[in-house]
């Protein structure tokens, strides 16, 4: 025996090694055919190591507190290649819930939070969560002028709640005023607290997943069908197989990031916002208080509502509307190939209302633009709300046996 | 209505068409946002960088530190840093440029006058420009300093179609002339698209005001030279919002190239497992 291979065989005794790698690698069985839908996942793995390296660089140059704004002009500047860090981690938080929003509507689209993967999807919706309150508190530190005021609503909502709001604001902010002091415990949660939470859910979404086993967009139970061994007939293990399948989308999506990073880094206004060039005023409020395109759409549904405290709660009930889909889908199919009419108008509906209200939520507000947030709003719950019905009363189409 | 669905809503080609609004919907709003809009003057005026050309870098450099800079600091850039990347030898630099001995090559471009003072002087501190094209948008700048116009109602005697009311005076009044708002005669369009005349074939016109028109002979440089001097200061300002913007870009050209191969190789390989299993 070698040396290495003794080595390897001492530290595997010890250490689950060899286990782990054919558990979840090697040996791991994944449907053999699935579509680009599947890749989102991986490609946000991706993202979230991008966003954890780059943000590590960030803060051995950034400093918090009110000199905040000064500190990222000079690692832009000063510091030699320091604005390929910050556009790096720029571009991936952009990149991150675009990967995310494709990943999640994958689910919608094939019915991936069905039996027995609701807790996957329930992990992956926990995710979806920390990485708006990661994305917000992010979004505070540069102390722009829109991280200021995009910060001023988010907080004042707090202060919409009875009895506790003000105190409640008043705590978040650790001042009067959002000031240097709010940035800098908003800097701790950002780099330490968060990020914890987010890998821990990963983690956890991950081990769910591999316990259950990937879905496939045919809707289909790989596990019905086994070889002696009890390997899925219908399963390719997940390495080389998967992997290498992952590094073409991963090339792809890199090189997108890339164009994006290096040639648009502004991404127009949307992805670093024009008004965040100028450092935070609290004695000034800039004409049009946007957010990053990724919260527009519960930007439309804040808006949409007429009462402060409404309209908190409904954002908040957008996003926690999605916990409960396992829930709520009564379908005995999974993949939407196989759902009726019903589900599939839906769906787009959903689709285009959410886009909508995504667009409606970057621009200023008029009657006519008001409106149609609120019948966007309806169309964004309808989804949701009457999916016990339309599941249960269309007409499926008979799922295959094998994929 | 099975058959219909079978023919028209093929998911597959739906969850695609959503795919697309969804890349629209980033396309759209990438490239049509609501930038800052000249105000009073409608859209702005269109500027085009030329971040390689030196002589207009310098050009622009040497009008900044002449005309604005006693007011308007540059407090993220450095001395040496514009000097070296402008390519102009230290030594000019500072001799011909720089009217303040005290200023180390190492230096912020901190400004020469305090912020706490000129806010008591001129109501509000001049605002640093370092980021003002980053902010603005260069378009916005190259239009806002031209549209200065005579406004006896204005403490400074001018006002500005871009940003109505601002407060500061045009300090390049001397060079561009006494410029105005007037009126003009401009032809009637009849609803054919041509001028409406009249029965003896006169051109019908009204009234229009709102144009800028400068006083001839008021100004040293005539319109031309005067928007070029514009044209550099505006390009050597989008020099310092973004200082690294063609490095950044040269070296996105390699990055972008690299994934392309990475990618091309990874689907070869990817191709050649893949026939284990088809």
């Amino acid at each position: 025996m070698s040396t290495i291979t003794k080595v390897f065989d001492w530290v595997n005794h010890r250490l689950p090694i060899q286990n782990t790698y054919e558990r979840h690698l090697s040996k791991h069985p994944v449907p053999k055919k699935v579509n680009f839908w599947y890749l989102f996942g991986a490609l946000a793995a991706v993202v979230l190591v991008i966003q954890i390296v780059s943000g590590i660089w960030l803060i051995m140059l950034y400093t918090p507190g009110e000199a905040a704004f000064a500190s990222i002009e000079y690692m832009m500047r000063d510091v030699d290649y320091g604005w390929v860090i910050r556009y790096m981690h720029t571009t991936g938080a952009s990149m991150f819930f675009a990967v995310v929003y494709l990943h999640m509507f994958r689910g919608l689209l094939y019915g991936s939070y069905q039996k027995p993967r609701e807790l996957v999807w329930i992990f992956g919706c926990t995710i979806y969560l920390a990485m708006m309150a990661e994305g917000f508190l992010g979004y505070v530190l540069p102390y722009g002028q829109m991280s200021y005021w995009g910060a001023q609503v988010i907080i004042s909502l707090f202060g919409a709640l009875p009895y506790i709001g003000e105190s409640l604001e008043l705590w978040i902010r650790g001042d009067y005023y959002i000031s240097g002091i709010t940035v800098n415990r908003f800097f701790a949660l950002h780099v330490v607290a968060l990020p914890l939470v987010l890998i821990a859910l990963v983690f956890l979404h991950l081990v769910a997943l591999h316990e259950v086993g990937a879905g496939n967009p045919e809707g289909v139970d790989i596990e019905a069908h086994t070889d002696q061994d009890g390997v899925p007939l219908d399963s390719v293990p997940f390495f080389p197989y998967k992997v290498l399948n992952a590094l073409v989308g991963i090339g792809v999506f890199m090189t997108v990031f890339a164009i994006i990073m290096f040639f648009f880094p502004e991404g127009g206004g949307y992805f670093i916002e024009y008004a965040n060039y100028e450092e935070a005023n609290p004695l000034v409020t800039p004409d049009h208080i946007a957010p990053v395109w990724y919260y527009s759409p519960y930007y439309s549904i804040l808006r949409a509502v007429p009462d402060k405290l409404g309209g908190f709660a409904a954002m908040g009930a957008a996003v926690a509307v999605f916990f409960v889909v396992p829930w709520l889908d009564r379908s005995n199919v999974a993949s939407i190939r196989y759902k009726g009419i019903l589900s599939k108008i839906a769906l787009v509906m959903f689709g285009i209302s959410f886009i909508t209200l995504g667009y409606l939520g970057t621009v200023s507000v008029t009657e006519h633009r008001k409106t149609m947030s609120i019948i966007c709003t309806v169309i964004y719950f309808s989804y949701f709300l009457l999916m016990p019905i339309y599941t249960s009363i269309e007409k499926t189409k008979p799922v295959p046996d094998r994929l | 209505m099975n058959l219909i669905a079978k023919r028209f809503i093929n998911f597959y080609h739906l969850s695609l068409i959503f795919f697309v609004l969804f890349c629209i919907f980033f396309i759209q709003n990438t490239f049509s946002a609501e930038g800052a809009p000249c105000k009073d003057y409608g859209e702005c005026d269109e500027f085009k960088h030329t971040l390689t050309d030196m002589s207009s870098l310098q050009r622009g450099a040497s009008t900044y530190l002449t005309y604005c800079y006693g007011c308007h600091s540059l407090e993220y850039s450095r001395w040496n840093r514009v000097a070296s990347d402008l390519e102009i030898p230290e030594e000019i630099f500072f001799n011909n440029l720089v009217f303040d001995a005290s200023v180390k090559p190492g230096d912020l471009m901190a400004g020469s006058m305090s912020k706490t003072e000129s806010a008591e002087w001129f109501g509000v501190a001049p605002p640093d420009l370092t980021l003002v094209t980053r902010l603005h948008g260069s378009d916005w700048v190259y239009t806002y300093l031209r549209t200065f116009y005579e406004d006896s109602s204005k403490q400074y005697g001018v006002n500005n179609l871009v940003y109505p009311g601002a407060a500061m005076p045009n300090v390049l009044a001397s060079l561009q002339g006494n410029q105005q708002l007037i009126c003009k005669q401009i032809p009637v369009i009849a609803k054919n698209g041509g001028e409406k005349r009249d029965d003896f074939g006169n051109t019908i016109t009204k009234e229009k005001c709102g144009f800028l028109s400068v006083e001839s002979g008021t100004g040293i440089l005539n319109k031309d030279e005067f928007d070029k001097l514009i044209y550099d200061l505006t390009n050597f300002l989008t020099y310092v919002g973004d200082p690294d913007k063609v490095e950044r870009e040269r070296i996105g050209w390699y990055v972008v190239f690299f994934f392309i191969i990475f990618t091309s190789l990874a689907s070869l390989l990817y191709r050649e497992y893949q026939k284990d299993y088809h």
